[in-house]
C-alpha cells in the first residue's frame, strides 16, 4: 500500500472562525445568556467541572436562573486543546499550591482540572461504581466512616448517568452489585491484553473493554472513540465524556450562564446565616460580585476546602461552614501505585484509551489479609513523557540509563493498583501563608499514610507485579504514587463530624451547598468520577424539589430522600442500550 | 411468438385431470416441460461442449435418481431432515430444470441466517448507537423466518418470502448509505480513507447482507419440484419482465454471473480492508484478496461466454467456496489465540476476526457455482 | 552546545557503544526505528497541533530568565542529564530557552513541596549551588569540568547528598532540585518530534487515530523495530543508576499520564 502523505485535499485545516466547536462535529450554536452585574440569579454554582457542570445543567432545566463560575476557560476544542502532551498543560490546575506531609501529594499535572469540564476533562475515563460495602465500611469493617447514604440511594442515578455520559462496558460486570452497561465494550490495546493474559494465567477475573465513559459507537452528534491515547490530555473527537460536551451545553440552551475566567475568591454571608453571593475575581483582575439565592461549592477537593477556609468571617473565624472543623480535613487520595513490565515483543502502550481493562477481585476486605479494604487493579498506558518520569522513579534512571530505557518505550507496559486509603484527620487543606496574584490564599495541602495504607499498598503492589510476571515480563520495576483526590467536605449525620449533610447542604448554612468530590467520606478504590457526577444528579434533584424552603429564610431543612428526576437528562440520553445483564 | 409458453404450459396441465398428481415419473415430469429440452440424463443442448462440470452432473445425476428413484416408491410422509436431505441431493438437477425454489428458499434462510448473525454482533461493536442499526437483525430474522417456510408453502414463498427479502435488499441498502455517512462523520472523514474505512463501519457489509435477500427474491419466482402441475402460480400472475420470465423458466445463468460477480467484488474489498487492518499477518490473509478478482472476473466473463460460464466460472466459484469454508476455520483459530480463548468467547467473537465473514465469501462462491450449473437464457 | 573553554577531551569516549565496546558514531537519527519520522505525517495533524509542535522545532526562544552564567552551566547540566552525544550535532534538540521559557512566564506544576521554594527561586539557588560544587572541586566553573566530574555532582545530588557547602543545599533537598531539574529535561526533550521518532512513539494522533492496536503492530507510516546492539559509554556515570533506598516518598511524580 502507497503511504499517502497528507490527506485528500491536503493538510487538515483550523476550522473557520467565529464557530464555538466542541468537537469536530459538535457546536455550541445556543446563544448564551448573560445575567446584569445586579441580577440575583437563583443558583450560584461555584467550578463548573464533573459536578457543576452536571447541576448547571439540570438546575436550568428545571427553570432555575443558575450562574456557573469557572475559574478557567470555556473551551473551544477544535482550537485550544492540541494533542500533545506537553502542549495540553493549560487543562490542568496549576495554579500555586503547596504540598507537604510525610508522602507528600504531588498536584499540578491530571490533578485538578480548569475549565469548564474541570476533571473531567482530562480523566482517563474509567467509571467503575461503588460497592455496597463502600457505603458502611465502619459498620462492616471497622475503618473509615459511614456514608449518610446507601448504595441504593445512589444506585439509580448510577444507572441513569451510565445512560447520560454514556459508558461502556462489559455485558457483566460482576463485582459490587453486578450490572452490565449501555454501550459495549472497547477493543484492547497492549496493555488491556497484558492485563488478560496475566489475570487468566492467575485466575482473577477480568473486566474487559470498560465500564469507561468513552463512546464504542458514535452518539449524537459525538464520533466513536479513535483510540488515539490522548484522553488525559483532552478528548478532542468528543469519544470521552466531559460535561464540557455532554451537560453543559443542554445547561446553555435551557438559559444557564457559564462564566469562564471567574475565580471565586470570597463567599459572602449575611448576619442572618443566609449567603448572599459569590465574590470573584474576572478576566481582568476587576472584582465583582454575583448575588445569589443559594450558593453551590463544586470546586473539588482542594478548591472547595480554599474557598471555604478563604471566606471566614465573625461568624465563622475558621472557615464558612466550618463549626465542625472538618472544612478541609479527611482529605483523600488513593494508592495509585504504577507497576511497569518490559516484554521482549513490542506493546506500542501509546494507542487505544489508557484506560480499556480493570478487575475488582480484590476489592473487598478479605479477613485473610492483614489489612482493612481492597484495591482494584487498572490498565494505564504513559505518554513520552510520563513514562519517562516514571523510569525515574521506578529505576533511578536519569542520563545514560534513561535514554536506553526510553529507546525500549515500546517495550513497556504498564498496570496500576487504585487502592482504598482510609481517611485521617490529619490530611488536610490549609491555607498557606502567601497568596496567588489574585491576592487570595493559597492552598497547603499535608498528606501521610497509616499503617493500614501501607499493609494494603504493599500487598496490592505485590498482587500486580504477580500479573505482571504472570504476563511474561522479563523486568518489573514499581513506581510509588496517588491518583485522585477526594474529601475536604465530608457528608455525614452528625454535624459535629462531618461538614454537610446526605444532600450536600452544609449543617451551618441553610442555602449553602458542597456538591463534588469533597463530599466522599470514604473514597473507595473505584475511580470517583461516576459517583461524583452521580452525586451531583442526586444534589440537584434535591435543590430542585426543595429549592422553595431553600430561598426562604428560616424554613425547616427536609431530610427526606426526593423521587429521582428522570425527565431532566441531556437530549441525547436515550434507551436501554446494548443487550447486558442485570440491567 | 404468438403465445406466451406460460399460458400454453397452464392448459395442457388444464387439459389433464384436475386432481393431484404425486406420483409421476422424472421422465414424465420432465416431457410435461416444454422448457426443458432434453431427457433426464444431463443437457442435451449440442451447442454446449461436454466438459468436466457436465460430465460430473451427468454422474450425480445417475447416482442421485437412482437412490432417489427407490426412495420414491414409499409412501407417506417425510420428515423434514429428509425432505431437505433430498433436496440437497437433487438440487443441482432441480436448478437445470428450473424447479429449485424450495431448495433456493432454504439456501436463502441460511445465507439471511449467516448475515443477520453477522450484522448482530458487528453492530453490537457499534453498540447499536444508532437506533436504525437494530433494523437489519429484525430484517434478516425475519426474512429467514419467511424464507425457511417459504421452503414449505408455496403461498408464502410467492408472497411473504420476497416482501421480507426485498425489504432486506432494500435495508442493505439503507445501510450502505448509512455506512457512507458514517465514514464520513469520522475525524477526518473520507479525507483519510485509508485509516476510516478500515477502523469506520464496514462501508460493503450491508450490501453482502443482501446476499440472503437477492435469493429470496429470485426463489420467489421459481418454480416447485414438489408442484410438477405448476398450479402454485395464481391464474393471474403475468411475467411482466424478461428476467423474471427467464428465472421462472430457471434459465437466468447469465443474470446470476453478474450477480456473483457483484457479490465476490464487495466480499474481496471487505476482506482487502480487514486484512489490511491486520497488516497481512498470516499469508493466508492474502488469498481472498487474490481470489475474490478471480471470481468476479470469471463471473462477468460467464456474462459473455457460455463457455466460460461452464468452465472458468464453476472452477474459480469452487476455489472461493473452499477459501472461504478454509477462512472460516483461521478465523475461529483466531478468536481461540486471542488473550483469554475460549474463556472470554464472547468477547474474542467480537473482537476477532468476523467469524462469519469467510463464510460470507463463500456464499459468493455458491452463488456462482449455482450460475455454473442453470440454463443460460435464451437468445431472443 | 560544546564550550570552547572545556578542555580537549576525546569526544569518543562520550558515545555508546556496540557489543563489543567500540564506539557507536552519532547519528541523525538514533533509536530502534530508522528512517521514522512523525514530522512526516504533520498534514495529518489538526492545525492547532501542528502550530503548536513545528514551534517547538522551528523556533528557539530568547533567554529570559536565566542570567550570566547560569545559560552554560545548565546547558552543560543538561547534557549531562539527559546526554545527546550519540546525536549528530545538527540533531541535537535544544533543552535550555525552553525551560527558561516555562520560568519566565510562570507556568508548570504550580504547586511546590513545602521545602522547596518556587522554581524560579529553586533554579538559582540550585545552579548556584552546583557552580560552588564545581569550584570546590577543580576550581572551574562547571561547565568546563570533564564529564566524569559532571556526572559525579550530579549523581551526588540524585542521591540526596549536598554537593557543595552552600545555602541552597540548606534552603532546599538536595534530590527535590535535581528531580526538578530531570524532569524539565525530559519534558523538552521527550516533547521534541526527533525524541518521539527515536523512541518510536507515534506523536500527534488527531484527527487520524491508529487502526492496529494489538501486540504492537505498526501502523502503515510508522516503522518496525530494528534493534542493534547499544550500551550507554562504559565510563559515564550515568550508565548504571539505581534507585535510592528509602527515598520512596521524595520521587513524586505527579499524577501525570495515569488513571
Amino acid at each position: 500500500m502507497t503511504k499517502p502523505k497528507s490527506p485528500i485535499g491536503g493538510p487538515f485545516q483550523a476550522p473557520e472562525p467565529g464557530v464555538h466547536r466542541l468537537g469536530p462535529m459538535q457546536v455550541l450554536d445556543a446563544p448564551m445568556r448573560r445575567f446584569s452585574p445586579d441580577d440575583q440569579v437563583d443558583y450560584c454554582v461555584v467550578g463548573v467541572g464533573a459536578a457543576g457542570g452536571v447541576l448547571v445543567q439540570r438546575l436550568s432545566r428545571a427553570g432555575f436562573r443558575v450562574v456557573g463560575l469557572e475559574a478557567g476557560p470555556f473551551w473551544d476544542t477544535e482550537r485550544d486543546w492540541v494533542s500533545d502532551e506537553k502542549g495540553s498543560h493549560q487543562l490542568y490546575w496549576t495554579e500555586p499550591r503547596v504540598t507537604g506531609g510525610s508522602h507528600p501529594l504531588s498536584l499540578g499535572e491530571n490533578n485538578s482540572g480548569r475549565g469548564v469540564g474541570g476533571g473531567s476533562v482530562h480523566w482517563a475515563a474509567f467509571t467503575p461504581r461503588l460497592h455496597p460495602s463502600d457505603f458502611r465500611t465502619q459498620s462492616q469493617d471497622g475503618v473509615g466512616v459511614d456514608w449518610p447514604i446507601a448504595y441504593d440511594d445512589l444506585k439509580p442515578y448510577y444507572e441513569l448517568l451510565e445512560r447520560e455520559m454514556p459508558v461502556s462496558g462489559p455485558a457483566y460486570f460482576p463485582w459490587g452489585d453486578p450490572h452490565g452497561y449501555t454501550f459495549g465494550p472497547h477493543p484492547m490495546g497492549g496493555v488491556g491484553d497484558l492485563l488478560i493474559r496475566g489475570c487468566t494465567k492467575l485466575g482473577i477475573r477480568v473486566s474487559i473493554g470498560g465500564p469507561v465513559a468513552i463512546l464504542a459507537g458514535s452518539r449524537g452528534n459525538r464520533p466513536h472513540c479513535i483510540y488515539r491515547g490522548f484522553c488525559i490530555q483532552g478528548c478532542k473527537v468528543g469519544a470521552k465524556q466531559s460535561t464540557l460536551i455532554s451537560h453543559v451545553p443542554d445547561a446553555i440552551a435551557h438559559g444557564a450562564e457559564v462564566r469562564a475566567h471567574a475565580m471565586a475568591s470570597r463567599i459572602e454571608i449575611d448576619a442572618e446565616n443566609r449567603v448572599t453571593g459569590v465574590r470573584y475575581v474576572d478576566h481582568q483582575g476587576t472584582e465583582r460580585f454575583q448575588r445569589a439565592r443559594a450558593v453551590i461549592v463544586s470546586g473539588y477537593a482542594i478548591e472547595t476546602p480554599r474557598l471555604l477556609l478563604n471566606s471566614a468571617c465573625p461568624a465563622y473565624p475558621s472557615g464558612l461552614a466550618n463549626s465542625s472543623g472538618m472544612v478541609g480535613r479527611c482529605l483523600m487520595a488513593q494508592a495509585g501505585n504504577v507497576i511497569l513490565g518490559r516484554f521482549s515483543e513490542l506493546v506500542r502502550m501509546y494507542k487505544a484509551p489508557p484506560a480499556h481493562c480493570m478487575t475488582e477481585e480484590f476489592y473487598e476486605t478479605d479477613p485473610q489479609r492483614d489489612f482493612a479494604r481492597g484495591f482494584a487493579i487498572q490498565s494505564v498506558a504513559p505518554l513520552p513523557i510520563a513514562f519517562a518520569k516514571q523510569m525515574i522513579a521506578s529505576k533511578g534512571s536519569w542520563g545514560w540509563a534513561l535514554r536506553r530505557e526510553m529507546m525500549d518505550y515500546n517495550h513497556w507496559g504498564t498496570i496500576a493498583v487504585l487502592g482504598e486509603l482510609l481517611p485521617n484527620p490529619d490530611n488536610r487543606v490549609t491555607l498557606a501563608d502567601e497568596t496567588d496574584h489574585r491576592g487570595i490564599r493559597v492552598a497547603k495541602v499535608t498528606f501521610g499514610l497509616c499503617d493500614n495504607d501501607k499493609k494494603l499498598i504493599a500487598f496490592a503492589r505485590k498482587k500486580v507485579e504477580d500479573v505482571m510476571w504472570a504476563a511474561g515480563a522479563e523486568e518489573v520495576v514499581q513506581e510509588s504514587r496517588f491518583a485522585h483526590l477526594v474529601g475536604g467536605a465530608r457528608m455525614g449525620v452528625d454535624p459535629r463530624t462531618s461538614v454537610t449533610d446526605a444532600f450536600g447542604r452544609t449543617h451551618d448554612v441553610d442555602n449553602l451547598f458542597v456538591c463534588d468530590g469533597s463530599l466522599f467520606p470514604t473514597q473507595g478504590s473505584a475511580n470517583p468520577g461516576l459517583t461524583i457526577q452521580s452525586l451531583a444528579a442526586r444534589a440537584a434533584d434535591y435543590l430542585i424539589d426543595q429549592s422553595a424552603a431553600i430561598f426562604r429564610r428560616g424554613a425547616p431543612r427536609s431530610r427526606e430522600k426526593v423521587a429521582i428526576r428522570t425527565d431532566l437528562s441531556p437530549p441525547d440520553t436515550w434507551g436501554p442500550g446494548v443487550p447486558r445483564l442485570g440491567g | 411468438m404468438a403465445r406466451h409458453p406460460i399460458h400454453a404450459r397452464r392448459s395442457a396441465a388444464a387439459s389433464t385431470s384436475g386432481a393431484r398428481e404425486t406420483r409421476l415419473t422424472s421422465a414424465q415430469r420432465y416431457r410435461d416441460c416444454p422448457s426443458w429440452r432434453g431427457g433426464a440424463a444431463g443437457l442435451t443442448d449440442q451447442r454446449v461442449s461436454r466438459s468436466i462440470l457436465d460430465r460430473a452432473l451427468a454422474l450425480l445425476d445417475r447416482s442421485s435418481i437412482v437412490w432417489l428413484a427407490r426412495r420414491r416408491e414409499r409412501r407417506g410422509r417425510e420428515h423434514w431432515p429428509l425432505a431437505v436431505l433430498k433436496e440437497g441431493l437433487l438440487f443441482p438437477q432441480h436448478v437445470r430444470e428450473g424447479r429449485a425454489q424450495r431448495s433456493l428458499a432454504l439456501i436463502a434462510g441460511m445465507s439471511s441466517l449467516l448475515g443477520g448473525a453477522e450484522v448482530a454482533y458487528e453492530h453490537y461493536r457499534g453498540s447499536y448507537g444508532q437506533r436504525i442499526m437494530y433494523t437489519p437483525i429484525a430484517l434478516s430474522a425475519l426474512a429467514c423466518g419467511a424464507s425457511l417456510w417459504g421452503a414449505r408453502d408455496p403461498s408464502v414463498a410467492r408472497t411473504l418470502m420476497p416482501a421480507l427479502s426485498g425489504l432486506l435488499i432494500a435495508d442493505g441498502v439503507v445501510g450502505f448509505v448509512f455506512h457512507v455517512r458514517g465514514v464520513a462523520r469520522k475525524p477526518g472523514g473520507w479525507r483519510i480513507p485509508a485509516v476510516n474505512v478500515t477502523t469506520g463501519p464496514p462501508v460493503f457489509a450491508p450490501l453482502l447482507l443482501g446476499i440472503g435477500g437477492y435469493l429470496g427474491i429470485i426463489a420467489a419466482f421459481m418454480r416447485r419440484a414438489d408442484d410438477p402441475g405448476d398450479r402454485s402460480f395464481p391464474r393471474r400472475f403475468r411475467p411482466r419482465w424478461r428476467w423474471s420470465y427467464d428465472v421462472r423458466e430457471g434459465q437466468f445463468q447469465k443474470h446470476m454471473a453478474g450477480a456473483t460477480s457483484f457479490a465476490a467484488l464487495l466480499s474481496g474489498l471487505e476482506a482487502l480492508y480487514s486484512h489490511y487492518k491486520n497488516n497481512f499477518r498470516y499469508k493466508a490473509q492474502w488469498t481472498p484478496i487474490v481470489t475474490a478478482p478471480l471470481l468476479a472476473a470469471s463471473a462477468l466473463w460467464a456474462v459473455k461466454s457460455r463457455r466460460a460460464a461452464r468452465t472458468a466460472l464453476p472452477a474459480t466459484a469452487l476455489l472461493a467456496a473452499a477459501n472461504g469454508a478454509i477462512g472460516f476455520l483461521y478465523h475461529a483459530r483466531g478468536v481461540k489465540r486471542r488473550p483469554g480463548g475460549l474463556g472470554r468467547l464472547g468477547y474474542n467473537i467480537l473482537y476477532g476476526p468476523p467469524i462469519f465473514a469467510p463464510l460470507l465469501f463463500s456464499a459468493a462462491g455458491f452463488l456462482g457455482l449455482l450460475a455454473s450449473v442453470m440454463r443460460r437464457e435464451a437468445r431472443a | 552546545m560544546s564550550n570552547p573553554e572545556r578542555p580537549a577531551a576525546d569526544p569518543r569516549e562520550l558515545w555508546p557503544v556496540d557489543s563489543e565496546g567500540h564506539p557507536l558514531p552519532p547519528k541523525i537519527q538514533p533509536g530502534y526505528y530508522p528512517g521514522f519520522s512523525t514530522l512526516s505525517q504533520q498534514a495529518f495533524w489538526d492545525e492547532a497541533t501542528r502550530r503548536e509542535v513545528l514551534r517547538r522545532v522551528e523556533s528557539l526562544p530568547h533567554i529570559r530568565f536565566f542570567q550570566g552564567d547560569e545559560v552554560p552551566l545548565l546547558e552543560a547540566a543538561s547534557a549531562r542529564l539527559l546526554p545527546q552525544d550519540d546525536r549528530a550535532e545538527a540533531r541535537r534538540i535544544p533543552i535550555v530557552p525552553w525551560i527558561d521559557e516555562r520560568l519566565y512566564e510562570g507556568k508548570g506544576d504550580g504547586f511546590r513541596f513545602e521545602d522547596m521554594p518556587p522554581d524560579g527561586e529553586a533554579y538559582r539557588l540550585g545552579l548556584a549551588g552546583i557552580a560552588a560544587a564545581a569550584q570546590a572541586r577543580r576550581g572551574q566553573p562547571f561547565q568546563q569540568l570533564p564529564a566524569a566530574d559532571q556526572d559525579d555532582i550530579l549523581k551526588q545530588l540524585h542521591h540526596g547528598k549536598a554537593p557543595s557547602e552552600h545555602e541552597a543545599w540548606r534552603r532546599m533537598p538536595a534530590h527535590k532540585f535535581f528531580l526538578l531539574m530531570l524532569h524539565d529535561v525530559c519534558k523538552v526533550y521527550y516533547a521534541h518530534p526527533w525524541a518521539w521518532d527515536e523512541i518510536g512513539f507515534g506523536g500527534p494522533a488527531y484527527p487520524r487515530g491508529y487502526m492496529r492496536l494489538e501486540r504492537g503492530q505498526r501502523e502503515p507510516w510508522e516503522v518496525d523495530e530494528r534493534r542493534y546492539a547499544w550500551a550507554p559509554p562504559p565510563a559515564a556515570g550515568s550508565a548504571e543508576t539505581e534507585r535510592v533506598a528509602g527515598q520512596d516518598d521524595l520521587y513524586g511524580t505527579s499524577q501525570g499520564g495515569t488513571h
